[in-house]
């Protein structure tokens, strides 16, 4: 059979351009910016805490240095020179000698202590198992 | 067709070797720096990035038997200005009016003070309160340093204040307790290695090392700050009521020898600088470093040796004339009286020196001298203060020793002490015998809390317990009643000294009076010396120093809650 040949005078339309999102790209740029950012974040954080590390080294060092400065006031506070100072405005003079007595009498009873401040009462211990008696409690009961 | 294979010209090779060139010198040169030369660079980088500061260890405390607070140490600053950062004539006026404001100073002197340092950092103060330096930081004033440092502080004041003694700018000891326990009470300063930043800040998470400063331990004395009070009160009544130069009262448990009060007089005052040469001598602690010859007080050691050997019993009777003479010395008593036919009790009770000399030729002369070694006589006693002096004891090796030195060595001359000596060698007399390092310190108390008790030492056990107990007795007679040192409330025992002072001719007419005696009498709770310099009413040791020992019996007792002997407060 003979063909005749001639020459394609249409137009033949271009394949559509893929619109699909290479996924694998992104995936590889966004490996690639969190790779990145990683870093700084991690210094940036780093360097943050870093100076709070020093803040509270320099907030402990302060208030060591004034529990030194309360104690020092509580030591000068209870000086006898002061106790004496303020004994004397209140009017207190120094003791003469004391007169010591005998006393044959009991003592009153201790005064009794809130049972909140008392220590709680020891619990009894448990009646110990025998050793026979766990094993049998291990067996299966007998039913009724 | 063959392809043409594209040979190399002169203008490809040339450069070609150049660069190579280039590159293996660059190589070489690298492999030098980083290779062979690691170590080098490395240590210049570490230089270059390193920092270190020094981060001092807080010095213990000294608190008294009680717990007491007697020193402690409180964080301060020393402040500078650098001279640089104060050269803007406008920035200095503003820094300078803020700073102070803050310090109570005048603007104009301390741009003044800057402007003329030496240096370019300007110390501009010391120790300044821990507040002030806090608000200078809080501000940020520009210019200033401030420098973290200590302040000794002494709540007490003068209390003890000889005893305790001081601390210099570099928080090292000079003087007193201070500085003898100066490597315990310093502690261990720290230091801290790390990286820093261009700005000279450390790098965070760069390398840091650290070592945590140790606090200094504290130190927890035999001292009672109220017995202290008491003895120091005592002194300066006792002085004044003398006219005398000066003195020393030492109170101390027999039983252990710890010293419960030490006031001596004239010594350092609390926060008062010294300020010329004449004022050294303050520096001294005179119940240790001062030597007096002991006077009568020495009998006592005299009779217990004497008792101890067996040469004698308290009981033992010879005749008194009034004088012995020894070659051609005539050594006769203290108030040129003749007491007759006297037991050695009647010796310690009416104080004769020939007494005395019959006990110690009881004795012989080695056995005197091997007693007196026993008892600590010139040795130092070994209390934990420093600068204690040996003492004087003269002995037959020494040039111009005779016997009539012996002789006179019983009843307290020929022979030097210091007052803590003395005490010591009462306390064995009758504690039972055992001759017992005084000491001050009581217990350590280390950074970790934990506390390490320091017990008694003993010496020597230079007499029995039961000799030990005669001279109780034998001293207890000695304060008969109507005595000037009989107690109010307590039984005593004890023995007074009065001595001239020796000086190269002889003696001369001033004297030292003393006191040394005891109570309760059968369970002594207390040993106490008294001892007045140079007392100008001249009164003897029986009567100038016996009262001051009375009445600080009976205080001292009552305050450690010794009920008195009802008998005996009846009978008085």
């Amino acid at each position: 059979m003979a063909t005749i040949q001639r020459p394609f005078r249409g137009t033949v339309p271009l394949p559509a351009p893929v619109r699909a999102i290479n996924w694998w790209v992104l995936g590889a740029v966004t490996l690639a910016s969190v790779s990145a950012m990683l870093p700084v974040l991690q210094n940036s954080s780093t360097t943050s805490r870093g100076f709070e590390v020093q803040e509270l080294q320099a907030q402990q060092v302060r208030l060591e240095g004034e529990i030194a400065i309360v104690e020092s006031d509580v030591a000068r506070l209870t000086s006898l020179a002061r106790i004496e100072r303020r004994a004397g405005e209140l009017g207190l003079v120094p003791a003469t000698s004391p007169i010591y007595i005998s006393v044959d009498a009991a003592g009153p009873a201790p005064a009794k202590i809130p049972a909140e401040y008392l220590p709680l009462p020891e619990r009894a211990p448990e009646p110990q198992e025998s050793g026979w008696g766990s094993l049998l409690r291990w067996l299966p009961s007998p039913r009724p | 067709m063959a392809q043409r294979k594209t040979t190399g010209t002169r203008r490809v090779w040339f450069p070609a070797a150049v660069f190579s060139l280039l590159a293996v010198g660059i190589c070489t040169r690298l492999v030098y720096l980083q290779v062979i030369q690691h170590d080098h660079y490395a240590e210049l980088a570490h230089d270059e990035q390193a920092a270190s500061t020094t981060t001092f260890a807080r010095r213990g405390s000294i608190l008294d038997r009680n717990g007491n607070v007697m020193a402690t140490s409180v964080d301060t600053w020393d402040l500078s200005v650098s001279s640089r950062a104060w050269k803007d004539p406008v920035e200095a006026a503003e820094a300078s009016e803020r700073l102070a404001l803050l310090l109570g100073d005048d603007a104009a002197s301390l741009r003044d003070r800057v402007a003329n340092g030496e240096t370019v950092d300007v110390v501009i103060g010391r120790d300044l309160p821990y507040e002030v330096g806090a608000q200078i930081l809080d501000e940020q004033i520009t210019g200033t340093v401030l420098y973290p440092n200590t302040d000794r502080v002494n709540p007490e004041s003068n209390l003890a204040y000889s005893m305790l003694g001081f601390i210099g700018a570099d928080n090292t000891g000079l003087a007193g307790l201070e500085a003898t326990y100066d490597n315990l009470l310093q502690g261990k300063p720290g230091k801290v290695i790390f990286e820093r930043d261009t700005t000279g800040d450390p790098i965070p998470y760069g390398q840091y090392i650290a070592s945590d400063p140790v606090p200094g331990t504290d130190l927890v004395l035999t001292l009672d700050r109220r017995l202290q009070q008491i003895a120091e009160a005592a002194l300066k009544k006792g002085m004044a009521e003398h006219k005398a130069k000066g003195g020393s009262i030492i109170i101390v448990d027999p039983a252990t020898m710890e010293i419960l009060a030490m006031a001596t007089s004239p010594s350092l005052q609390y926060g008062v600088a010294i300020t010329d040469s004449s004022q050294l001598e303050l520096l001294r602690n005179r119940a240790v470093t001062d030597l007096y010859e002991p006077g009568s007080v020495m009998k006592v050691v005299t009779a217990a040796s004497a008792i101890d050997a067996g040469v004698v019993t308290p009981d033992t009777y010879y005749h008194d004339s009034g004088e012995t003479v020894i070659y051609d010395a005539k050594i006769k008593n203290w108030d040129n009286r003749s007491y007759g036919d006297q037991s050695m009790t009647g010796v310690l009770i009416n104080s004769i020196n020939t007494g005395a000399i019959y006990m110690q030729q009881k004795l012989g002369q080695d056995r005197f001298i091997q007693y007196l070694d026993a008892f600590g006589f010139g040795q130092p006693s070994g209390i934990d203060l420093s600068g204690e002096a040996t003492g004087i004891m003269r002995r037959p090796e020494d040039d111009g020793w005779t016997v009539v030195d012996l002789a006179t060595q019983s009843f307290g001359q020929a022979i030097s002490v210091t007052p803590i000596q003395m005490i010591t060698a009462i306390a064995a007399t009758i504690n039972g015998g055992e001759l017992l390092t005084p000491h001050m310190v009581k217990a350590y108390i280390g950074a970790d809390g934990s506390r390490q008790d320091v017990a008694p030492s003993i010496r020597s056990r230079p007499i029995s317990a039961e000799t030990s107990a005669k001279i109780r007795k034998m001293l207890g007679q000695v304060i008969y009643p109507g005595h000037p040192a009989e107690p109010n409330l307590y039984t005593a025992g004890g023995k007074s000294g009065t001595a001239n002072v020796p000086v190269p001719t002889g003696y001369n007419d001033v004297q030292i009076a003393s006191f040394i005696g005891f109570a309760p009498l059968d369970d002594p709770k207390v040993l106490i010396l008294v001892k007045l310099d140079e007392n100008a009413d001249l009164k003897t040791g029986a009567a100038a120093a016996g009262p001051i020992f009375a009445e600080l019996v009976d205080q001292v007792l009552t305050y450690m809650n010794v009920q008195p002997d009802a008998t005996y407060v009846e009978a008085r």
